[in-house]
């Protein structure tokens, strides 16, 4: 039989983003069950698929039989026109089922640039866009992720945000809908007041915004007696027995990351100085080799996939390394598996480690100095030096490795101009290094690559107060390296500064610029994360149409005692501790990883991971 | 070692897969399998398997063939159930036979038989089209896209019905990589050489695919 949507689909590229039915995909009968939920990702098939948050999200409420979780992607362009062109609603993958009336939509916020298509999809989806005009017979939309920690520039959209850690979080929230809708879904606002007492869960319409005459946030104030003054994040506190999914949906087609994904740690115990992930995710807390080798097991024999990851945030301070390498080799080598090890550190780097995984191909190595001096390196609390650089490249390019990438980011603060030079020089004296070994040693074609992506400060990191570079001067410097690459062995590569600097205008964004965001989407802004789309001039003209000033958000230097807009959300790192990194960083002052010494961030109130270990120098 | 014909089809859940995708998705079942691929020898080994003729996307199947190497005890029968658990929902294994040497050559497939459903307003005269003495319609080629006579390619073609402005065909034409004739070239043959015919869209099922007009198992 000829359907609606095997015409449209015969017209789209890639139509298996669309048709769901991947191996371990969840079959539900959804008369069955008494929620209906929507795992949303703002962006294209291939990015979302690749996301671990949405495995195990989607696989946690999928063991609850009494909750069907499908998942609802952005569709690319071309699928949009045919849909909106049939008139075909946003649907979910499993069933098909258009999502305008089911029960709830969680949207995973990782990055700013999918703001506009949170909009749009709900526009597909025919839901009212804000929050206040959707009522009861509408889906709750919640966000979660990294951005929701400050999510002003689009709570007017959000019912509400899960901060923190899910895993527990949307268990606790589907039994509240539950018995919700079970007493017939009254009043919404009475649903947020019992959601309210969950753990971790902000109710953006339950707090009032005032501005001050210069702009900025003057107060930030409950208006509902179930209001917490601040919302403290959410933290599992036994990650080794929290749960990991042990199957994964197979995608029919390539995505970015198509392998089985093992996370072995979550938080990160270093400490720079820009990383909002380093702090957000605090304390540091790991897995056991053995609970991951038997995942690891599970996860291969039950997808079929040839190669696994291991995903945290800085995999060489996993303590069980080389017992989980180890094991893993042995799964690995007898089924023919390839095995990757991202986000190695360049200090404790092992190449024996190196050598064992990439047996047959050297491919690429990524390091990331992130600055090109020491001196900028300590401001950022960066912790390694060039001779860390250097040795381990030396390693490297004699261990037979010829394409190294060296990533770096401009417009730090108190960046000087010597200090972006630095970058090129550095990338000079790493191929000063591969020229120092005998020509019969070392392997041919050396092929450096220097890639800068432009600093944008973050809210809850050390920096959330510095202003950031103008793009002008972006360009500058990014001119500066180019001209200063000491051979043409080096390769330089830049990220675009026009993306960069609507990241930034959203990251520590407030309120007002939800109606900017909608009007961008108006105007026909989508996917603003992929060049083909993205249009920095529709954005310009939104924020123009709107009266805001986006220099007002990027530009600005913040004094300690103005209100930020994210001050009532509450991750654990406390505002103190990120003040004296501040000034530690304007001192050119390095602060020791956790495990040498604790620096009273405030993590400990979490009771759990790097916060209980014993700690001291031979740990490091 | 030893070599396979694995006789398989797929149904509307998984049409949309592209030809390299379903080799993906086949090795990925086999991973999963308590079956083992022989691997070709070489810098990059890679399963020895090979597919007679790929299958357009958004089309069913009921009857496609790969020639396939496995390290295996199973009987031709368990490797059939073997895969059929292991294979995503939507896929048939419908038979699994080991051969010997050329005792089955899939590249000698010459001909396949085809279910074709085409919305239309009305009906075609098929007798009309297949009194034509050449059907010269544009035809994608190794080369580009060139006219071709489709004419001595159409063995059978014969009209089942037409209901709800679906008209549904059946047809046998050339199939392989001598010449390989799609329905919807058919389709659109019956569009430029029959008046007032339109089709607003097709879609096929694949119902055989012969050697010499013989069913290849």
């Amino acid at each position: 039989m000829i359907t609606l949507k095997d015409k449209i689909l015969s017209k789209v590229t890639k139509p298996t983003r669309y048709t769901g039915g991947e191996l371990n995909a969840v079959i539900k009968d959804p008369k069955t069950v008494d929620i209906r939920f929507g795992f949303c990702f703002p962006d294209v098939y291939e990015i979302a698929m690749s996301h671990l948050g949405l495995k195990i999200i989607y696989h946690t409420l999928n063991t609850r039989p009494d909750t069907y979780c499908e998942r609802v992607f952005a569709p690319w362009d071309d699928m949009e026109q045919e849909m909106r062109k049939y008139d075909m609603p946003l649907f979910a993958l499993e069933t098909g089922d258009a999502v305008t009336h089911f029960d709830m939509l969680g949207f995973t916020l990782q990055y700013e640039l999918s703001y506009s298509n949170i909009v749009n999809m709900l526009d597909l989806a025919k839901i009212p866009v804000l929050a206040a005009e959707r009522s009861e017979e509408y889906p709750i939309i919640y966000g979660g992720g990294p951005c929701a920690y400050n999510a002003e520039p689009i709570a007017d959209i959000f019912d509400f945000f899960m901060l923190g850690e899910g895993e527990e979080q949307v268990h606790e929230t589907m039994d509240v809908l539950k018995e919700w809708k079970k007493e017939g879904k009254k009043s919404k606002k009475e649903l947020l007041e019992r959601l309210v007492k969950i753990d971790g869960i902000y109710v953006p319409s339950f707090y009032d915004v005032e501005y001050t005459e210069q702009g900025t946030v003057k107060t930030i104030t409950p208006n509902n007696p179930n209001a917490p003054k601040t919302i403290l994040k959410r933290v599992v506190k036994d990650f080794d027995a929290t749960y990991a999914p042990d199957t994964i949906i197979v995608p029919f087609g390539e995505v970015v990351h198509d392998r089985v994904m093992l996370e072995v740690m979550r938080g990160c115990m270093r400490g720079c100085r820009f990383c909002q992930a380093g702090y957000i995710y605090r304390p540091l807390r790991e897995r056991k080799p053995e609970t991951l080798l038997s995942l690891a097991d599970d996860l291969l024999s039950k997808s079929g996939f040839d190669e696994i990851s291991l995903s945290s945030l800085s995999t060489s301070d996993f303590t069980g390394l080389p017992c989980l390498t180890d094991g893993l080799l042995k799964i690995t080598e007898e089924k023919k598996i390839g095995l990757s090890l991202p986000s190695l550190r360049i200090d404790n780097f092992s190449l024996e480690l190196m050598e064992k995984v990439q047996k047959v191909r050297k491919s690429g190595i990524t390091f990331a100095p992130e600055a090109g001096t020491q001196r900028l390196r300590d401001v950022i609390n960066k912790n390694i030096t060039e001779e860390n650089i250097l040795q381990s490249t030396a390693l490297l390019f004699a261990g037979g490795w010829t394409n190294v990438k060296l990533y770096f980011m401009i417009g730090l603060p108190t960046e000087t101009d010597t200090d972006v030079c630095g970058i090129a020089e550095l990338a000079g004296r790493v191929l000063d290094v591969y020229f120092e070994i005998p020509k019969e040693e070392r392997a041919k074609n050396i092929n450096i690559t220097v890639s800068t992506s432009s600093f944008v400060p973050k809210p809850f990191t050390a920096f959330q107060w510095v202003g950031m570079n103008s793009r002008e001067e972006i360009i500058r410097k990014q001119k500066l390296i180019k001209d200063s690459i000491p051979s043409k062995r080096i390769r330089y590569t830049y990220h675009d500064n026009k993306t960069s600097y609507l990241e930034g205008v959203f990251s520590r964004g407030d309120r007002r610029l939800c109606k900017s965001i909608i009007k961008a989407v108006e105007l026909g802004c989508k996917f603003d994360g992929w060049g083909e789309f993205f249009d920095f001039d529709k954005w310009m003209q939104a924020f123009d149409q709107t009266g805001i000033d986006p220099d007002f958000y990027t530009a600005r230097e913040r004094s300690y005692d103005e209100v930020l807009p994210w001050d009532h959300i509450d991750v654990g790192v406390t505002k103190e501790f990120l003040m004296n990194e501040n000034e530690k960083a304007k001192a050119e002052s390095t602060t020791p990883h956790c495990r040498l010494e604790c620096s009273k961030c405030g993590a400990h109130r979490f009771k759990t991971g790097v916060c209980t270990e014993r700690r001291g120098a031979d740990n490091g | 070692m030893a070599k396979y014909i694995v006789k398989y089809g797929r149904d509307d859940r998984v049409k949309f897969i592209s030809h390299l995708d379903f080799v993906r998705c086949f090795h990925r079942a086999v991973r999963r399998s308590a079956l083992n691929f022989e691997f070709s020898q070489g810098f990059n080994p890679h399963p020895v398997m090979t597919i007679a003729q790929p299958l357009p996307v958004c089309v069913t199947s009921e009857s496609e063939y790969m020639k396939v190497g496995f390290v295996t005890d199973m009987s031709d029968n368990e490797i059939k159930d073997e895969l059929n658990r292991r294979m995503p929902p939507g896929f048939t294994v419908y038979a699994v036979r080991r051969v010997e040497g050329k005792e089955i050559d899939l590249t000698k497939i010459n001909m396949a038989e085809y279910i074709t459903e085409i919305e239309c307003e009305s009906p075609c005269d098929i007798e009309k089209l297949l009194n034509e003495k050449e059907l010269v319609v544009p035809k994608k080629t190794k080369s580009g896209i060139r006219d071709s006579d489709i004419r001595p390619h159409i063995f059978e073609l014969e009209k089942l019905g037409f209901t709800d402005g679906v008209m549904t065909v059946r047809m046998t034409v050339s199939c392989g990589s001598t010449y390989n004739l799609k329905p919807e070239t058919v389709v659109s043959a019956a569009e430029k050489y029959i008046d007032g015919f339109s089709a607003t869209f097709c879609t096929s099922h694949r119902k055989s695919m012969l050697i010499d007009k013989k069913e290849i198992m």
